[in-house]
């Protein structure tokens, strides 16, 4: 399903070894300008390790990430969110800005703490955030380096449903505004469905399915089961697990 | 600017914006200093000594135009330990209960048997058994006050033989040795004998003349012999002297010492830990994470938080050396030295210090492991008699850094080819930590 003719960023055949332990087995995934790509699977499934190989933060065994230098950035944003936590949002974001050779770290700083929605925390120590506010000051500190790729781990994991749908909103719109890659990482088949057009499984550090959720359904779904459980019970069937 | 530049402001910030942790920095090392100092005044304390008298003669002995009594030999005593006049019982239970270190026992006929010259009076020490090294102490200072009384006494006996044997030779009113008169002197014993030579030959009794030179020559040569015992008694009264040159003001080698290794054990702690919480704080922060994707390589990033020790350690030596030299008379004047040996210093502390926190999963854990590994090491620094904590010294930061302290604070003039040696070893000890470091977390990165 993916084409890698137009991908603005490509992995291919990754694996990653931890000593004895496979985390990662010849993967291959692709991703396109504008896309929204969810990396769906159980703990212990691969999807940071890959994350982590895309994002530059950790090498492979083996295979290779190619992307155009030139056109494309790559925004990370760990699970963790990795700020100063004794910095302010402002000396946060000036930081990176900085840290990226943005040629004006201030103004981009006060364009970064408008886009994510930071103004009114702008001189907050980031230690004393929000949950919520500190994953945007995460994501924040992720466009300093203008990428035309985000790469996001479990984003919403510790956040409640309404941040979850803010942060979605935010997300949406800087996919649309800035014709931005996203490929994020989930365990609820849920969350998948709704916000990315694309799903690729890992199971076990294997790519066992890429493509779009009603493709899920039609290959591995069981006949019968309801709509609203279609896409949880294919998933399920496909990573071996009773639904 | 470049990303090291960035991350060097941004810890310099949070080390200013944390009050807590910079009073701890900067009065961290001024404890210690203080601690060292006063470790250094106790052992340089005059020990408190029970003095108990057992001669109630209240005799006094002349010595010279002076006389003596036991009132001017605990006056002497008291230069040399703080004397606390008690009797026997007391000065035991003193001593028993640890607020005298000794007891010195006067015996009874102190005074009569120093006066007779026969019999020599022996004074008793009896030390406590609590503190061996300090009882020697004692025992020297006393055997030191009980040579310089006798060496004063030798030598006004030798004052008053002198002076006895000029009177024989000039002859004149004696008084030494509780004897007095008046002697004629070989001198003009001399000028006698020669008149009355003149008389007999002017008699006509040039024979008898002539059987008075034997005695006219004995009285020459004796008092030409004579003249000679000034010097022979001067040198039995010191045979050896010692001569000792005062040390240039302010380089006092016990002091010195003490304070060169207070300031390697606060600069030290403050370097390593300070560098190992720096960089394993970037790990804790997960922006470690963030850095290591091309924002910064390894060698910069451990490169930046070694500088950072050292700029901070250096600012906090200063501090350290102006306070001591404003404080105290201890020389810390060579300024233009003191800021490459210090920053210097720094950078091989922040090396040992990075390493630690490389390897190091997160910041407690980096504080713990390098304040264990570093401690033993600073202090194989300081007692360096042995060849191999000698050798281990030399091969991490602290023994180098620990001589060049030392020189710049003992020696009177400095060897600039040595000091820079050391400097040199210092440098390359954080090169070379430092490049592990980076290779370290490299590692620990893929993991």
């Amino acid at each position: 399903m993916s084409s890698s003719a137009s991908a603005i960023l490509l992995g291919a055949g990754l694996s990653k070894r931890f000593r004895s332990v496979a985390a990662l087995d010849d993967v291959t995934i692709s991703l396109q300008r504008g896309s929204a790509v969810a990396l769906l699977g159980p703990n212990g499934a691969g999807k940071t390790t890959l994350l982590r190989i895309l994002a530059g933060a950790s090498a492979p065994s083996a295979g290779s990430v190619r992307w155009d230098a030139t056109e494309s950035r790559i925004g990370w944003v760990p699970q963790v969110p990795a700020v100063y936590r004794r910095l302010t949002v402002r000396e946060n974001l000036r930081l990176f800005a900085a840290l990226e050779s943005a040629p004006d770290p201030d103004a981009f700083t006060d364009e970064l703490l408008a886009r994510a929605d930071l103004v009114r925390f702008a001189d907050t120590r980031a230690g004393e955030l929000s949950t919520g506010t500190l994953q945007r000051l995460n994501l924040g500190v992720a466009l300093a380096g203008r990428p035309s790729v985000l790469l996001l781990d479990e984003p919403t994991a510790t956040l409640s449903p309404d941040q979850v749908r803010r942060l979605w909103t935010w997300l949406d719109e800087l996919r649309r505004d800035d014709d931005l890659a996203v490929l994020f990482s989930t365990q609820s088949v849920d969350e998948a469905e709704r916000y990315a057009a694309r799903i690729v499984v890992l199971h076990a550090g294997r790519s066992v399915f890429d493509g779009t959720v009603p493709e899920l359904i039609r290959i591995h779904g069981s006949p019968g089961t309801s709509d609203a459980d279609a896409a949880e019970t294919a998933f399920l069937r496909l990573v071996g697990a009773s639904a | 600017m470049s990303g090291a530049l960035q991350l060097l402001r941004k810890d310099l910030r949070l080390l200013v914006r944390g009050r807590g942790l910079l009073a701890i920095l900067i009065g961290y090392p001024l404890v210690v200093a203080a601690l060292v100092t006063i470790a250094l005044q106790s052992g340089e304390r005059r020990p408190a000594i029970a003095f108990v008298n057992l001669d109630t003669s209240n005799r006094t002995v002349r010595v010279g135009d002076r006389r003596l009594g036991i009132p001017d030999y605990e006056q002497r005593l008291a230069r040399e330990v703080e004397v606390k006049r008690l009797d026997s019982t007391d000065a035991a239970a003193a001593l028993e209960d640890g607020r005298v270190s000794a007891i010195l026992t006067l015996p009874q006929n102190f005074i009569r048997d120093l006066q007779s010259g026969i019999r020599s009076p022996q004074i008793g020490l009896q030390v406590s058994r609590r503190s061996p090294i300090e009882a020697q102490s004692i025992s020297r200072r006393l055997e030191s006050a009980v040579f310089r009384l006798n060496q004063e006494l030798a030598e006004t006996y030798v004052t008053q033989t002198l002076d006895l044997v000029r009177v024989i030779v000039e002859g004149g009113d004696i008084a030494v040795f509780s004897r007095s008169g008046s002697v004629l002197g070989l001198q003009r014993s001399e000028v006698l004998v020669r008149q009355l030579q003149r008389v007999l030959v002017g008699q006509g009794q040039r024979l008898l003349a002539n059987r008075m030179d034997p005695l006219l020559n004995f009285i020459v040569e004796a008092a030409i012999n004579l003249d000679l015992a000034n010097a022979a008694a001067t040198a039995i009264s010191r045979p050896i002297t010692l001569a000792v040159p005062p040390s240039p003001a302010g380089r006092e080698p016990l002091s010195a010492f003490g304070f060169a290794g207070a300031l390697l054990v606060s600069l030290a702690l403050v370097g390593v830990l300070l560098a190992a919480a720096a960089l394993s704080a970037e790990r804790e922060d997960n922006t470690l994470v963030r850095l290591r994707r091309g924002l910064i390589r390894p060698e910069a990033l451990v490169g930046e938080k070694v500088t950072f020790a050292a700029i901070v350690s250096t600012v906090i030596g200063l501090v350290l050396l102006g306070v001591v030299g404003l404080g105290t008379s201890l020389a810390v004047d060579r300024w233009a030295l003191w800021v490459p040996t210090l920053l210097a210093a720094g950078l091989a502390f922040g090396g040992f210090g990075v390493l630690v926190g490389a390897a190091a999963r997160e910041t407690r854990g980096a504080l713990l492991a390098a304040l264990m590994i570093a401690l033993p090491l600073i202090f194989l620094g300081l007692f360096t008699e042995s060849r191999v904590a000698s050798g281990i010294s030399q091969a991490v930061p602290f023994g180098p850094a620990f001589r060049a302290f030392q020189s710049l604070l003992v020696e009177p003039s400095v060897s600039s080819s040595d000091l820079w040696l050391r400097l040199g070893q210092l440098v390359v000890l954080a090169v070379v930590l430092t490049g592990a470091s980076a290779l370290v977390l490299r590692r620990s990165s893929e993991t």
